[in-house]
């Protein structure tokens, strides 16, 4: 494993593996908000649910952030139990490795997990465990991969989490294994977590135009599926920040053509429908992905037609990370609401430009500012709802702002034709809620005219 | 009577918390607050959600961001940034710095940084402390404790040890452990001011995290005990810690300007009650008032009612030490059998409890709980109640399967009532069930 350097870092861009000159910005003490690197390497490898996750350090990067990301398993469940080392006084004075082997040791003895992931944390890291070298005894004696993630919180974002966690399945899963005889060989979706479910719409929708999925990387994966991705025909980057090195990587090593494309809103769903057919170089598969996106298109704006009447014209803010920023735009501008203010702060230069296709001139873009910022232009834009992850929901309920959770934590799923309709939905029956208008009219007695002139 | 462990090398589905978490939550109960996490972005980025989850309100936290080149060379850089910007822009009343583990394992000395940052701006007036919490000791609760402990301390030294202090002998400090929720919080305030007392609780969540619509966004708390309360709750004529935990911050403020204290380890049920009111009617000397005679009439008669539901009946709690202990308390008088106590880590009045209590994790309560009818524990426990097929009953922190936790009494003979109540009905739910399955499967 590289040394985890601040400054080489700086010389990239998230998400990429080429130089590009705009670093991740350092986090401003007193004014920072989102997760750590620890956090966003969870994110992306939580969803391989079979395999066993094993946080090594002090309890609180475990203890309080376990059961915490929406990311749904359609069978195992292994992936939600938390595993922690627990270090304690002692643990840091004379080291953690040993306490590390028995873990790992004692998990797979227990559950026996097809593999083991291993999270650095701050501490670990700087006391200078030597994770890769327990990982790699480990897993020579246990005869089961024992991943080692080296993304302690302090290096960075959690987007550079993301990407610490796609070079960890690169260096040692994507390639280790090979796909059953009888399987089907197609798309790798990659960033895509199977937030509230999204993966299985979006794989419900793939089937039907024939499509099989090789490896999802990671929404409700298991770790087999992973082993054998770099047989994948062809790789979709769905959140583009984190992971699209991996994709770049890919391409490079094993020549897997790839493309960004996003499943929220009809059109984005279509193109990334027909992009997959392409890419596979199927004529036939083509076809069929032609009938279906129609035939989908035309039930969902049938069925979209009474939301589409209350929401014409609405305006809403938006704020939200990656790619999300400028996918969710085209979703809602088909439902015919007007993105009056988008946050920015998260998102790549190539994001931004996207972000601009897709919106008016008389968008603000929010670079950063957190709560205090997004709500000023929810007032002065005259916005009717706001869209962001669920830390900010509280702050936009206070100040009695109809909200839609758009992030990890969320519970529904706004993916593909089904996903557009619930998001118009959704939209509805927070815009037309009674609590809005219940919640501004004052009490009965404060609403009496003063008995006398004072 | 003894305190066990299981053997096993790793922590499987924690129920411990970060001790920096309780001190953000002691922070949100004080007016105009910022808690500010020394450590990296993640340090403070999960206690805010977690709490955000929990209360379901904003959450005011900051952090000093560090990262790793912070860490090697100077983190207090940061810190002093995170002070400029946060005075600066938001000008709170109260600041408490929380250290991390990541500040407590590099060394980083913020204690003195932040005495030559108040001598350096000549901060006067506001309220600036720091606090030692690693995450390798303690839990939730010890830094909840430890945080009102340094907030006393430093609120002492602001008013200096004078002799000459005024005391309001009708004036009654409460301290209130990081189990009970703004609801009781809100109903101890009650009980103790239907006495005749002026209450100060310290801190104050009934007043900050227990839901309202205060419109004008501030990133700091929009509500708990303002600065000026706190520092006339120096002249209280006494102390009511309730809580174990609550003991030491009640001592700091005994031996530094001799206010007497009273700590009341559990809270729940009739005994506890009867203790706490017996107590009041005593120091004050008033009756105890009709309502509270009547919730006795109505507790018991619940009790009455339900004890069919309970006969028999076994538990399994998983709870921070003090909320254990009370809660024990409790289903004592239930008089069901308590299958499994477990907490989070060993605490002197665990130590002292006449049953046999396990420190560990969820997956032990599991183990040692199987064949138990109830599980009462935070919402991580929710999946081993089902592998186990037990009846489970959310408590403790944290809780987000259920609307309302937040609100929810447990203290004073309404909350035992409303705790009875809700267990009783969820056994009986489960024994419809299990009476259906069996039909169906005949």
């Amino acid at each position: 494993m590289d040394p985890l350097r601040q400054d080489e870092f700086d010389s990239q861009a998230c998400g990429s593996i080429a130089p590009k000159a705009k670093p991740c910005p350092r986090p401003k003490p007193g004014e920072a908000a989102g997760g750590c690197s620890f956090d966003g390497a969870q994110i992306t490898l939580l969803p391989i649910m079979d395999a066993a996750h094993l946080v090594h350090g002090p309890i609180a990067c475990a203890g309080n952030s376990w059961e915490s990301r929406g990311a749904l398993s359609s069978g195992p469940s292994l992936s939600q139990y938390g595993f922690a080392t627990d270090l304690t006084d002692s643990d840091i004075i004379f080291g953690g490795e040993k306490k590390l082997k028995d873990s790992i040791d004692y998990i797979a003895g227990r559950f026996a997990p097809p593999a083991i992931f291993v999270y650095s944390t701050c501490v670990t890291a700087l006391i200078g465990e030597d994770m890769d070298a327990v990982c790699k005894e480990a897993a020579d004696r246990i005869g089961i991969p024992v991943i080692p993630v080296n993304s302690p919180g302090f290096v960075g974002s959690k987007n550079l989490g993301n990407r610490l966690a796609g070079d960890a399945l690169l260096q040692y899963v994507i390639g280790t294994g090979e796909p059953e005889p009888e399987t089907d060989l197609g798309v790798n979706l990659i960033g895509e977590y199977n937030i509230a479910g999204e993966m299985w719409d979006i794989e419900k929708l793939m089937n039907s135009a024939g499509i099989a999925v090789t490896s999802r990387i990671t929404g409700d994966a298991r770790y087999k599926e992973i082993t054998w991705a770099h047989r994948a025909r062809v790789n979709m980057v769905v959140c583009s920040r984190a992971l699209l090195g991996l994709a770049k990587e890919m391409e490079a090593r094993y020549g897997i053509p790839y493309f960004e494309g996003s499943f929220y809103g009809a059109k984005e769903t279509t193109y990334s429908l027909r992009q997959m057919a392409y890419l596979m170089n199927d004529r036939e598969m083509e076809r069929r992905v032609d009938r279906l996106t129609e035939r989908e298109e035309a039930r969902l704006s049938q069925e979209l037609r009474p939301y589409r009447k209350l929401l014409r014209g609405k305006r809403a803010v938006l704020y939200t990370g990656g790619v999300k920023s400028w996918s969710v735009i085209s979703a809602l501008k088909e439902l015919g609401v007007q993105v009056v203010g988008v946050g920015t702060n998260k998102s790549t230069e190539d994001d931004v430009r996207r972000i601009a296709d897709r919106v008016g001139d008389d968008t603000e873009y929010i670079p950063e500012g957190g709560a205090s910022r997004m709500i000023k232009t929810v007032r002065e834009r005259k916005a009717d709802i706001m869209i962001a992850g669920g830390r900010n929901m509280y702050v936009a309920m206070k100040e009695q702002i109809p909200f839609i959770d758009i992030n990890q934590e969320r519970h529904k799923a706004y993916a593909g034709y089904e996903g557009l309709l619930r998001l118009a939905k959704e939209l509805t029956y927070s815009l037309t809620n009674p609590i809005w208008k219940l919640a501004a009219s004052p009490a009965p007695w404060d609403k009496e005219a003063p008995p006398y002139d004072r | 009577m003894t305190v066990n462990r299981r053997k096993k090398p790793a922590s499987v589905n924690p129920m411990k918390i970060g001790q920096s978490l309780g001190a953000v939550l002691a922070l949100q109960g004080c007016y105009r607050a910022m808690p500010l996490i020394h450590g990296s972005q993640g340090c403070s980025a999960f206690p805010k959600a977690l709490l955000t989850r929990h209360f379901r309100e904003p959450i005011a936290l900051q952090t000093s961001a560090l990262q790793e080149m912070d860490v090697i060379f100077d983190a207090n850089r940061n810190l002093e940034e995170a002070l400029n910007l946060v005075l600066s822009k938001h000008r709170p009343d109260i600041i408490g710095i929380i250290g991390t583990e990541l500040t407590d394992v590099a060394g980083v000395d913020y204690q003195n940084m932040l005495k030559t940052y108040k001598r350096e701006r000549n901060m006067r007036g506001g309220l600036a402390f720091s606090v030692v919490l690693p995450d390798f000791r303690g839990s939730l609760e010890s830094g909840f404790s430890s945080t009102v402990e340094a907030m006393i301390d430093e609120m002492i030294q602001q008013v200096g040890h004078r002799g000459t202090r005024s005391m309001n002998t009708r004036q009654i400090t409460l301290l209130p452990g990081s189990f009970l929720t703004p609801a009781d919080v809100m109903e101890l305030k009650e009980i103790i001011s239907s006495f005749g007392f002026e209450v100060i609780a310290l801190p104050d969540i009934s007043t900050s995290l227990s839901g309202h619509l205060l419109t004008g966004f501030s990133p700091l708390t929009r509500g708990g005990v303002p600065l000026d309360s706190m520092l006339q709750s120096l002249q209280s004529g006494l102390t009511i810690a309730v809580g174990g935990s609550m003991e030491r911050p009640a001592r700091r403020l005994h031996n530094a300007i001799g206010t007497p204290y009273k700590v009341f380890e559990g809270a729940m049920g009739l005994k506890a009650t009867d203790e706490l009111l017996h107590f009041l009617h005593q120091i004050s000397g008033e009756p105890v008032p009709l309502r509270y005679c009547w919730q006795r009439e109505n507790l018991l008669d619940s009790m009455l009612d339900a004890h069919f539901q309970f006969a028999g009946m076994s538990v399994l709690a998983a709870l921070e030490p003090d909320h254990l202990y009370s809660v024990s308390g409790w289903l004592e008088e239930l008089g069901v059998e308590q299958k499994a106590l477990i907490t989070s880590f060993e605490t002197p009045l665990i130590a002292g409890m006449e049953r046999e209590v396990w420190v560990g994790d969820l997956d032990d309560a599991e183990v040692l709980g199987k064949g138990a009818d109830l599980w009462i524990s935070n919402s991580h426990g929710i999946a081993g109640a089902q592998r186990t097929g037990t009846a489970f009953m959310p408590a403790g922190f944290p809780v987000w399967n259920e609307l309302g936790a937040y609100m929810s009494v447990s203290v004073g003979y309404r909350g035992a009532m409303e705790w009875s109540n809700k267990a009783g009905n969820l056994l009986m739910q489960r024994e419809a069930g299990h009476r259906e399955s069996s039909v169906r499967h005949r």
